[in-house]
């Protein structure tokens, strides 16, 4: 090839590969689930540290999945009831609660009309099965809100099939605002108090207005409700990592 | 406070309690103790010695032992009696027996009527003149005193009290742990006494229990963790129903 003044090109070099570490970047992302962090307190950690034990042990027989609130789960209990002695519910997850054994999830969905919450413990043995079947965070952590909300925000189908899941990316975060039905609702949503993001509030500016009298912006300064779980997480994730590998 | 499952999907709230340096101390005869039992006195968890002087623990350099927090006494018969020094452990109980649980409760500080006795109080409106916590009539007319005993405020709390019949389901021999069905009296972590059971229902679960107590450097030994029979452990499958 020869360049426009007839000289022959000045030596290019080839450009450097880029090595991308597909083993570092899957090592960065790390999840530990809520419950497995103790809570501030004067209970002895050998307390905590017996109970991980257990929480370790029911996970190398089942597996739970990782997931946050805002994703869509189906769960097979064993229910003495039912006509296969089995029971399949699918809803949203709003809530995820307990520390430790006692751990919960509550799953929400609106089925024939009637909205139905479940409340389920993750380490209770009568769970056969937790299906992940949609992935997405949502931009709260607590969905409580969606009972005021309109209920198709509310319904997922029963028989929906399982979404692929992305390999070791980021939890997607869909920012859906929902909207409400009219007041009054069951919590006064619009307070600071709760922090919510996720709704679009139809309300007139004067009662945003009044709602921001109840702020407490202190809060966030507040040095004695600092609690940095970041060391205290990154031992416990060692840990768990450890034993679930043997 | 945790809970715990059993193999037909029941949920129990059990707590962890931990045997800490316990050794006996003493051996005091029937005739010594005037009682209708030999007593043994017994010595938990280690504290520095340095906080009181020499003669406070006589006892402790007889038995050759650390000093320990607290001293109980146990009413014990005749073939029943350990030589002082030896030491205790969880391993003494065994999962399926019954046990009484002694501790000082949560101290409240002076509590009012209500708090302290659940007396009803006056109705908060319709014409009361400051008068909504009080006891009201303390006795009557005829009575002309007021009887002993009679319900009033005062300190509430921080006396010793028992719960009878708690049901141990698991021990731990690593760590000497007992998890005993249900709630315990007293704070957490604070120190607390465990005997078998007195009552008659529970004595036919208390059969074969280690005689006179579990010796670490005998012949026996135990697993790790001892469950009981209905007890769901989490290495086995998924409960179902059939």
């Amino acid at each position: 090839r020869a360049s426009s003044d007839g000289k022959p090109a000045k030596f290019q070099p080839p450009p450097k590969p880029v090595i991308i570490d597909k083993k570092k970047q899957r090592a960065e992302r790390r999840f530990l689930s809520p419950e497995f962090i103790p809570p501030r307190g004067r209970t002895d950690p050998l307390k905590y540290y017996m109970e991980r034990k257990d929480m370790i042990q029911r996970r190398k027989v089942f597996d739970i999945p990782e997931f946050y609130v805002g994703h869509v789960l189906a769960v097979t209990t064993a229910d003495p009831y039912a006509n296969n002695k089995s029971n399949r519910f699918v809803g949203i997850c709003i809530q995820r609660g307990g520390k430790g054994l006692g751990a919960t999830f509550v799953l929400r969905n609106v089925i024939e009309g009637q909205g139905v919450e479940i409340c389920y413990e993750l380490y209770s043995p009568r769970i056969h099965a937790i299906e992940v079947l949609k992935l997405e965070k949502r931009l709260d952590d607590n969905l409580m809100y969606l009972r005021d909300a309109l209920p198709e925000y509310s319904t997922f189908d029963v028989n929906m099939k399982p979404e692929s899941r992305l390999e070791h990316e980021e939890v997607p975060v869909n920012k859906l605002q929902v909207r409400m039905k009219p007041k009054p609702w069951s919590k006064r949503w619009e307070r600071p108090k709760f922090n919510i993001k996720g709704i679009k509030f139809e309300l007139p500016e004067s009662k945003m207005q009044e709602a921001q009298k109840w702020s407490k912006p202190w809060l966030e300064f507040d040095m004695l409700r600092e609690y940095d779980t970041s060391k205290i997480e990154e031992k416990i994730w060692r840990e768990v990592n450890e034993e679930l590998k043997k | 406070m945790m809970p715990i499952w059993t193999k037909s999907g029941k949920k129990h709230a059990v707590t962890l309690l931990k045997v800490q340096d316990c050794h006996v101390l003493r051996y005091v005869s029937k005739e010594e103790s005037g009682g209708k039992t030999a007593k043994l006195l017994v010595g938990g968890k280690n504290v520095s010695p340095f906080s009181k002087p020499e003669s406070a623990y006589q006892i402790f350099k007889e038995a050759g032992v650390p000093r320990k927090q607290k001293i109980t006494t146990f009413n014990v018969t005749d073939d029943a009696i350990i030589k002082p020094g030896t030491p205790l452990y969880a391993a003494h109980f065994r999962p399926g027996q019954f046990v009484d649980v002694t501790a000082k409760t949560i101290g409240k500080g002076f509590q009012g009527v209500m708090k302290r006795w659940g007396f009803k109080g006056q109705p908060a409106s319709h014409g009361q003149t400051k008068t909504h916590r009080r006891p009201g009539a303390i006795s009557t007319n005829k009575a002309s005193k007021v009887y002993r005993g009679k319900k009033m405020p005062g300190k509430m709390g921080n006396i010793y009290r028992t719960t009878y019949g708690l049901k141990v389901w698991r021990i731990n021999t690593k760590h000497d742990i007992i998890y005993v069905n249900g709630c315990v009296p007293g704070h957490t972590n604070c120190l607390v006494k465990v005997k078998d059971s007195k009552l008659p229902t529970c004595k036919k679960y208390n059969t074969n229990p280690p005689f006179p107590t579990f010796f670490a450097d005998g012949d026996e030994k135990l697993p790790e963790d001892l469950f009981d029979e209905e007890i769901f452990q989490f290495t086995d499958p998924s409960v179902t129903y059939t």
